[in-house]
């Protein structure tokens, strides 16, 4: 089953990157909406990094009296059944689900190229055997990956980071996997054998450098899918445990207001919209630049 | 396009084998992760005030007490001959529970198909046939937005809308089509929509790069420069070359709401196969959660080797190996 | 009913129900009836129809129309004859005799004799099914002839009345029926509606029995649907489409009460929800930081979160309506930090983390959880909350994996179930290691004391030292919410969350 999504096996690589990969960020700027999306990105990484230094009040600042309120002058994203202050609680909370997403997908891409990339060098029974448990991991719908290692472990951040990484673990292996077995092949790798390089350093030194356009473009579309998994799990009540504000805990608390106070659910939701719109767009302008063929798998498996 | 029957063969029994082995792991890692799940389903079904003899009653009666191992292995002897087991809640077999929630299922997976398709056909090939062009941009910007929606905050907005504000539809709930046609329709709306919108975005994508890359193939340069008009390349060549990875990115986007989209589900109380594992997780129900798990991977298993085996037999450039 | 059920009336909308999923493929049984259809939304769907073996809320609210208790509570939840028409006890109090109707069948026309009631009790009894010890004092339960009923106690038991009739999970069942293995999906009973409909996934019908002994009741066809989301459901109730549901947000009560096409039922319950620190370790097992969390938090902030002022606050478990009800009020209703503080420094405490054990099945707890939070942390105490799902919150609890829990019980009549499995040394359900001999006589005592005033006392006295030692710390006793159209007459919201239609009628 090396072959779920047809489309995703990676074009072959042969020895030329090193040139393209030169000119990358000037072709990124170049696009518009590339552009303004890593402008959105700084400005949603920089609310995050001062968000507990700019909110107008505490994020745990209970005060059931003023539960409910519509957005005023007072509380721009209104009150939650609480009383607390919303755009407190979205400011804090952006910086949670980013460090998440982040660790989360270093995790994913750490594992799963490094495994990935010793199953595609080493080809034989390692390849096998990593491939099949990959194939087993596919095979199984995502959340409820996810969900059964937050049951097992004790929910909150390192065990969302861990559920989330685990999930996306896989998608890097096959891409690393795939990118390596066609570098494998290729004529500077076999002229570096016979010479009696050593394996090891022939991955670090031909191959990994080799397929990181592909791993870079991945890397920023997981990042987006990250995040919406971390929004998912915490509206199921396994991610983030109150009272720290995650954006999908904020959506789960919303769901018995949809009626009486919109700005619950508006608010929040926007936020996680416009953090993964901004990954997304990025690495679509990467994609085009590194790796036209690359979105597919990534997508196929996003929101099972 | 003229394939010899044996390498097919081969290619088909290959696949069934590998994909037997992955079955194979998944029941392995389930069984693993439900006994590996903190949550006692004797202890949840008793409640919290019971007598030690009435546990270990239950326990016994649910075959709980035996060895790991032993549980293990009668559970792959009994699955080999389709008995899945009984279900620890209600005592009805696994396969009558899963077979209950399919007409739920295939009713959201139908309905999400569908409107993804009548989004994603004209708008993905029409931005392609526009590449550059302001209506392509706008089309991927809005697709990419679809993409990065939150499938249950979009739900939650649908629920908003229709259902507080304007009050044409129920937010949640489930009829069944045969007994109250228009119920059913009133009910799969929102969750079809909820599905049909993000698997309509991605599918748009796919589509779009699709066309984009036949497009640029050498028969269609040689077509337009033979002078055929432009409507006949677009149809003819172009639509027809782009139908398998179409099919491709549909077969396996079903294969993704057939298996159950959990949270969609939740959000609108929808009795479908995602809402059933969810369920049978909360009360600790392993031969519930195992069936589904096995049910769910095998059906994405038999799309995946239909798609292949699809792309294989009609695109010449793929071998069989 | 002393256990915890899945309390979705009052639950945020997403049902995340313990009970809430397919029950096999549906069942029908014929009989179809004309007439006006009463249709009720309950929150979830139950896990399936046999009253011995579920515990599920969503089941009792159908059951509760199909099956019969010997004895049945009534509307101050005193026990009233159902079945039995009259019992007495011998001197020493461990002979009970009952009587019963004669002129009972079960839905299926086979007569109703003591045979099913022994054959009833010895299936909880002999197969260990969750209700057993209910029977614990329970030496032997023989038919002396087809109306009369003996149970012989080991010890004398005041409060058997409540533990066989205190709700529909010690119902009398049909032995052919449960052989047949139907029961599960397709229930025999001898109560006022017969099930004659089950879609899985889709609803529940019943049909008025007209052979009742109380009378056939009024409404022909009951139809139950199952609707998590209190939108749908209050939409449902304004266009007709259903006629009663309890899926009700507490916040919408009042808005509800100012609308004259919908009737609310909101009745204080025999419920309560509490706190309880894990004594078996340090410091919760010294009594005055205890006492120091019960004076920090702020009740009043808590029951209008959790309940929109619906919940009554009560500082011990039984609620004012109640018989068996003693007043109190040490503590103060909103946070008093300085006695706090005090207790603290006289314990010697400077101040740590709490691991407070919520559950996201029941998201009062984690409403609840923030507020303890913020109320404690002014004394230097951090609050880690975990809401894991309730299968591992048992487990959690347990394993005594936790340094406070919030938690409720819900559907208790007799002060036993309200004190003791709680809070007697060897009671079950003593997760908090509570033990005080004190409270452990005055328990044993009322366990076997036959004069009511007296029994009441040993309760109250209990109850005191409990609250004052805060074994538990307990907040309030929610309400029952139901509401239902102005068109459904002689139906009354229960305080034990029986949903009774057997006496209501539809007007035209």
């Amino acid at each position: 089953m090396t072959q779920t999504t047809p489309a995703a096996e990676p074009a072959a690589l042969t020895g030329a990157p090193a040139q393209q990969r030169l000119p990358a960020w000037r072709l990124l700027a170049a696009n518009p909406l590339t552009l303004a999306s890593a402008i959105v990105l700084a400005v949603i990484v920089l609310l995050a990094l001062l968000g507990p230094f700019i909110s107008p009040y505490g994020i745990n600042e209970i005060d059931v009296s003023r539960q409910l309120q519509p957005p005023s002058a007072a509380h721009w994203f209104g009150t939650d059944d609480l009383g607390r202050d919303i755009l407190s609680r979205v400011l804090h909370a952006i910086g949670i689900s980013l460090l998440i997403a982040v660790c989360a997908v270093t995790f994913a891409f750490l594992v799963g190229v490094a495994f990935g990339t010793v199953a595609g060098y080493a080809g034989g029974i390692v390849d096998m055997v990593i491939s099949r448990v990959t194939d087993v991991l596919f095979a199984f719908p995502v959340l409820l990956l996810a969900l059964a290692i937050v049951a097992i472990f004790q929910p909150g951040l390192v065990t969302t980071v861990v559920a989330i990484g685990i999930v996306y673990t896989p998608i890097f292996a096959r891409i690393a996997r795939g990118s390596a077995l066609s570098v494998r092949s290729s004529p500077f790798v076999q002229v570096s054998q016979t010479m009696g390089t050593p394996a090891r350093t022939i991955l670090l030194r031909h191959v990994l450098p080799n397929i990181t356009g592909p791993l870079i473009v991945q890397t920023s579309l997981s990042l987006a899918f990250a995040i919406l998994s971390e929004a998912a799990l915490s509206f199921l009540g396994l991610g983030i445990q109150p009272p720290t504000p995650s954006l999908g805990g904020m959506l789960f608390a919303a769901q018995g207001f949809l009626a009486q106070a919109w700005w619950m659910s508006v608010f929040p939701g926007v936020t996680i919209l416009v953090t993964a719109l901004a990954f997304n767009l990025i690495g679509d302008g990467l994609r085009d630049v590194l790796d036209p063929r690359q979105r597919s798998l990534i997508e196929a498996r996003r929101s099972r | 396009m003229r394939i010899s029957p044996a390498p097919v063969l081969r290619f088909l029994g290959l696949r069934l084998l590998s994909s037997a082995i992955v079955l194979l792991g998944v029941i392995v890692v389930v069984f693993a992760l439900v006994h590996l799940v903190p949550g006692d389903p004797v202890r949840l079904a008793l409640g919290t005030r019971y007598s030690p003899e009435a546990y270990q009653a239950l326990r016994e009666a649910s075959g709980l007490d035996r060895p790991l191992l032993v549980q293990f292995f009668s559970y792959v002897g009994n699955a080999l001959t389709g008995n899945l087991g009984v279900s620890f809640r209600n005592g009805g077999t696994v396969t009558d529970i899963l077979l209950g929630r399919l007409p739920a299922t295939v009713s959201l997976a139908l309905v999400g198909i569908v409107i993804a398709l009548v989004i994603a056909l004209p708008a993905g090939i029409w931005s392609a046939l526009r590449e550059g062009r302001v209506s392509d941009i706008i089309v991927r910007l809005t697709s990419q937005l679809g993409v990065s929606v939150p499938d249950f905050w979009l739900g939650m907005l649908l629920i908003t809308l229709f259902s507080s504000v304007l009050r044409v539809l129920p937010s949640s709930g489930y009829a069944p089509a045969g007994e109250d046609p228009l119920g059913w329709l009133q009910h799969v709306i929102l969750p079809g929509l909820t599905v049909g919108l993000i698997a309509g975005a991605i599918m748009t994508r796919y589509i779009r790069a699709a066309v984009v890359d036949v497009a640029g193939a050498g028969f269609v340069r040689t077509a337009v420069s033979k002078g055929l008009p432009g409507r006949i390349v677009t149809f003819r060549h172009i639509l027809r070359n782009a139908l398998v990875p179409v099919l491709t990115i549909a077969g396996i986007q079903l294969a993704t709401i057939l298996g159950g989209v959990i949270v969609v589900e939740v959000v609108f109380a929808w009795p479908g196969l995602g809402r059933l594992v969810y369920d049978s997780v909360a009360a600790r129900d392993y031969p519930v959660i195992q069936g589904a798990i096995l049910l769910i991977a095998a059906m994405f298993l038999l799309i995946n080797l239909i798609v292949d085996v699809l792309y294989a037999l009609v695109d010449p450039r793929i071998r069989l190996a | 009913m002393n256990r915890r059920i899945p309390l979705l009336a009052t639950a945020a909308a997403v049902a995340l129900a313990l009970a809430g999923c397919t029950t096999g493929t549906g069942v029908d049984l014929g009989g179809s009836s004309s007439g006006a259809t009463f249709v009720a939304a309950i929150g979830g769907e139950p896990d399936q129809l046999d009253p011995h073996k579920t515990s599920s809320y969503f089941s009792f609210e159908v059951l509760e129309n199909v099956f019969d208790t010997l004895v049945q509570p009534d509307d101050q939840l005193q026990m009233e004859p159902a079945l039995a028409t009259s019992w007495e006890t011998s001197d020493d109090q461990l002979t009970w005799t009952f009587h019963l109707r004669d002129d009972v069948t079960f839905q299926d026309g086979s007569a109703f004799t003591a045979a099913d009631v022994v054959y009833s009790y010895e299936r909880i009894i002999d197969e260990n099914l969750s209700n057993a010890w209910k029977f614990s004092s329970v030496a032997s339960v023989t038919a002396s002839d087809d109306t009369t009923v003996v149970i012989t106690l080991t010890q004398p038991t005041p409060n058997l009345l409540s533990n066989l009739g205190g709700f529909k999970g010690m119902a009398i069942v049909q032995k052919k029926n449960v052989e047949d293995g139907d029961i599960a999906t397709a229930p025999i009973g001898t109560g006022p509606y017969q099930l004659t409909e089950y879609v899985a996934g889709d609803h529940i019908t019943l049909t008025a029995n007209p052979d009742y002994w109380g009378g056939a009741p009024k409404i022909e066809t009951i139809e139950y649907k199952f609707i998590s989301e209190p939108a749908t459901a209050l939409a449902a109730l304004k266009s007709g489409e259903i006629q009663w549901t309890d899926v009700v947000p507490p916040q919408q009560v009042d808005s509800l009460e100012d609308d004259s096409s919908i009737s609310v039922g909101v009745t204080p319950s025999s419920d309560y929800w509490y706190l309880a620190l894990n004594e078996a370790k340090a410091p919760w097992n010294d009594v005055k930081v205890r006492q120091a969390i019960a004076y920090a938090i702020d009740r009043t902030a808590i029951i209008q979160a959790v309940s929109y002022g619906t919940a009554q606050a009560n500082q011990l478990a039984i609620p004012e309506a109640s018989a068996w009800y003693t007043e109190y009020d040490t503590y103060p209703q909103t946070a008093d930090l300085d006695t706090a503080k005090q207790l603290l420094a006289e314990a010697g405490y400077t101040g740590g983390t709490l691991d407070m054990l919520a559950t996201s099945d029941y998201p009062e707890t984690v409403t609840a959880a923030q507020i303890i939070a913020s109320n404690l942390e002014p004394l230097g105490i951090t609050v880690n909350i975990r809401q894991p799902d309730f299968s591992t919150w048992l487990d959690e609890q347990n394993s005594g994996n936790f340094d406070m829990l919030m938690m409720g019980w819900l559907g208790n009549i007799d002060p036993d179930d309200f004190y003791y499995a709680q809070h007697h040394t060897d009671g079950s359900s003593n997760a908090q290691k509570y033990s005080n001999a004190e409270v452990d006589a005055f328990l044993d005592a009322g366990r076997v004391e036959t004069d009511q005033d007296k029994r009441k006392d040993d309760y109250a006295q209990a109850a005191k030292i409990i609250a004052d030692e805060a074994s538990y710390i307990y907040l309030y006793n929610p309400a029952v919410i139901q509401i239902w159209s102005p068109k459904l007459e002689g139906y009354e919201a229960r305080a034990d969350r029986a949903i009774r239609f057997k006496d209501a009628s539809l007007a035209k």
